[in-house]
């Protein structure tokens, strides 16, 4: 099982690589990625059943914990492995020429999302972090426009200042601890309790928060988006803000069990509903919609979050999955349905299909029945009101709000999709691979329909290993139990 | 109004980080990782500098890490300077000789050039047994590389096939090393070889080697960021 490790490794060798590869062969050089992609995720799948209900963790240079590093590997993480190796497919550059430095930096972009996803150990997710975070600024800085230039800049005083922070949470957590193994440290949260150790968790939500969108840290979410090309895109807001969150969430779990910080998320979380379904309301062009309705949803995600125990895991591992497939796809489809919305108008007689499958889309991100949506939004909303706070019940109010300010912005959108003033506009579209990409998407939401129960099981199995301090704990740090510190 | 509100955030952010400095143990903070490391670091890594000890073996990965974040940094601004871009390089080149810097600073530079290769080669050969090593020499082989280029702007100093070349093989051997340890030993990183005499050359099995890749590595991405800056066409 050591062998997992391969997940980082594998990538960041060929990021090495092609650019020597590319000054002898371009053609080898673009294949290297996806080959590596495909390898890892077969990787991935066959290795899932050889994970046991414990997870399973990797002492890298063969350092027993605490003092050396450690990956923790489950089926959630494997879950999400996947899913960046199937992520990276999809989005990956393949007609467009792009020079070899581009795709080193998807592979580095791949190998940090691993490692983000796998370790556990506090100092090397910082490192995975700013990895993921230096990869991105030059794959956003890298399109041709102006505008993203602006706009990969802003990006970067933004998550450099977020890394900081980050950085100087983790080193509070050290100073106060004197470790940076997550098991390890979930053995001495006592120590964490007190001011510093929540400021410390505080200044890491606002460091991983950059990237996962979270209220009051997302102003350069649609200045970037708006202005490169929507697969990257698709990543960025389908996948690597999950991966932020990811992180927030295994912090919080681990180490912050408290209300207070439940709270605070909380209350996060609906200002980032409100906030981004207000602003989308008043968008005037396909890309800035879509990334300030993903705002909103990421922070529907914080409030599942925030409900404590098993059921918030499992209903924000749901959400978060809906929003990968169902954001991903909007962004992939807007690749070919662009621009501001008077050019949308009468879209529908241009392509039947791709509005169809838009309607899909936002029916589900609405939470209309029978969509994945709607049971989504339905659990999240009986299980907020089962809390014994009235915060978690204004928060209802707040979610059933936003939902219908999202419904009135989506379905004037769609009423301009149907408008067609000027009918001789057909113009064939080509049929590009996003496109077919997005009908996957669809394709997969509408079969998921079917499962929703063995998935949500499924799921349910996921959280609650996830959920247990406990698991985590003893497969880490077995010598923990017999009362021995190493 | 925006410069007042800017102070205003550091202001607060100042007087948050005093108090968050107040409330920690600063001084004697409680040491559980850094006396472990001390106490087994000798005989399981077997390198004199423990710092290196640290940085190569109970933290590669770390290490590997932070040799990926300096490669994307140089990939990201060797793309934006590509010739494509909106920034076009200015179109008329100056004579060779116009440019240079004059006698004395061409002929200082050429005799210190040699020296610092010898002193950068140095301090990484021997990062694991004083302070020092892959990253400091690293940073000294490119600017032996960058002062001439800055003497001589329109000269050749240095290949930028090579530079691609020595970075992409610095950062292959790190990691094929790693993985011969995973397939040896069973995990990857794990220090391997004969450990040797304590404190001497030839010493810590293949921690040298690391710091070797990793003194060459950093020592490409720098030149070649350098490179990337100065010259008007680059070719990646």
């Amino acid at each position: 099982m050591n062998h997992l490790i391969l997940l980082v490794v594998l990538p960041l060798l060929s990021a090495f690589i092609i650019p020597v590869v590319a000054k002898h062969s371009l053609t080898i050089s673009r294949l290297i990625g996806p080959v590596v992609l495909v390898f890892i995720l077969a990787l991935v799948v066959l290795s899932w059943n050889s994970v046991g209900s414990n997870g399973f963790a990797i002492f890298l240079g063969g350092f027993l914990p605490p003092v050396g590093i450690v990956f923790y590997i489950d089926h959630f993480s494997l879950m999400l492995s996947g899913l960046i190796a199937g992520m990276l497919l999809i989005v990956w550059p393949w007609n467009s020429y792009v020079a070899p430095r581009q795709y080193s930096l998807y592979m580095l972009l791949t190998a940090a999302s691993f490692g983000l996803v796998l370790s556990a150990d506090l100092f090397n997710l910082y490192v995975f972090y700013e990895l993921l975070a230096v990869a991105t600024y030059g794959l956003i800085a890298r399109q041709k426009n102006p505008a993203a230039a602006v706009a990969a800049l802003r990006y970067l005083f933004v998550s450099a200042t977020g890394s900081a922070m980050l950085l100087l949470g983790i080193a509070i957590i050290y100073t106060l601890t004197g470790t940076l193994n997550i098991a390890h440290l979930a053995t001495m949260t006592d120590q964490l309790h007190g001011l510093a150790g929540l400021s410390a968790f505080a200044l890491i939500v606002i460091g991983a928060g950059v990237k996962a969108e979270m209220f009051l840290l997302n102003t350069w979410v649609p200045e970037v988006y708006s202005t490169i090309e929507t697969p990257l895109a698709a990543l960025l807001a389908g996948l690597i803000s999950k991966l932020a969150t990811v992180l927030i969430i295994r912090v919080l779990l681990m180490l912050f069990q408290q209300s207070e910080v439940l709270q605070m998320l909380l209350v996060v979380g609906v200002f980032g509903v409100i906030s981004g379904e207000m602003v989308a309301w008043r968008a005037k062009d396909m890309l800035r919609m879509l990334s300030f309705s993903s705002i909103a949803q990421l922070g529907m995600i914080f409030i599942a979050f925030s409900i404590a125990g098993e059921v918030g895991l499992w209903i924000g591992l749901a959400m978060m999955l809906h929003h990968l497939l169902v954001k991903g796809g909007l962004f992939l489809l807007a690749d070919k349905m662009q621009g501001s919305f008077d050019n949308l108008r009468g879209y529908a007689k241009r392509s039947a299909m791709a509005v169809a499958i838009f309607i899909i889309f936002i029916l589900s991100l609405l939470g209309i029945p029978p969509f994945p949506g709607f049971w989504i939004k339905l659990m999240l909303i009986l299980n907020l009101a089962e809390q014994n706070n009235t915060l978690y019940h204004y928060a209802i109010g707040f979610i059933l709000l936003a939902t219908v300010i999202e419904a009135a912005y989506l379905f004037k959108l769609v009423r301009y999709l149907f408008q067609d003033e000027e009918a001789a506009t057909i113009v064939s579209t080509p049929k590009s691979l996003t496109f077919w990409y997005a009908q996957i998407f669809a394709l997969v939401l509408l079969v998921s329909l079917a499962f929703i129960s063995p998935i949500s099981n499924r799921l349910k199995d996921m959280a609650s290993q996830v959920a247990n301090p406990d698991i985590y704990i003893n497969t880490i740090l077995p010598s923990h139990l017999s009362g021995g510190n190493p | 109004m925006t410069k007042f509100a800017s102070l205003l955030f550091i202001a607060g952010l100042a007087f948050f980080l005093m108090v968050v400095t107040g409330l920690l143990p600063l001084g004697n903070s409680p040491m559980l990782i850094g006396n472990a490391i001390l106490d087994s670091a000798k005989e399981q890594v077997g390198a004199a500098n423990v710092v290196t000890s640290v940085v190569l073996a109970y933290r590669g990965l770390d290490t590997l890490g932070e040799l990926s974040i300096l490669f994307a940094a140089a990939s990201a601004v060797g793309l934006l300077l590509t010739k494509s871009s909106f920034n076009k390089p200015s179109k008329n080149p100056t004579n060779t000789e116009e440019s240079d810097s004059g006698f004395v600073a061409i002929n200082g530079i050429d005799l210190i050039f040699p020296l610092l290769l010898v002193v950068g080669m140095y301090i990484i050969s021997h990062g694991h047994l004083t302070p020092g090593g892959g990253f400091q020499g690293g940073v000294v082989l490119a600017i032996a590389f960058a002062m001439r280029s800055i003497v001589r702007p329109r000269g050749k100093s240095i290949d930028h096939g090579v530079v691609t070349f020595i970075e992409a093989f610095a950062g292959l051997s790190f990691i094929v090393i790693g993985l011969v340890a995973l397939y040896t030993q069973g995990h990857f990183l794990q220090p391997m070889l004969d450990q040797g005499h304590f404190g001497s050359l030839w010493s810590a099995g293949t921690i040298p080697l690391l710091y070797l890749a990793v003194g060459l590595k950093v020592g490409a991405e720098l030149a070649g960021l350098i490179l990337a800056l100065n010259t008007d066409e680059v070719n990646i």
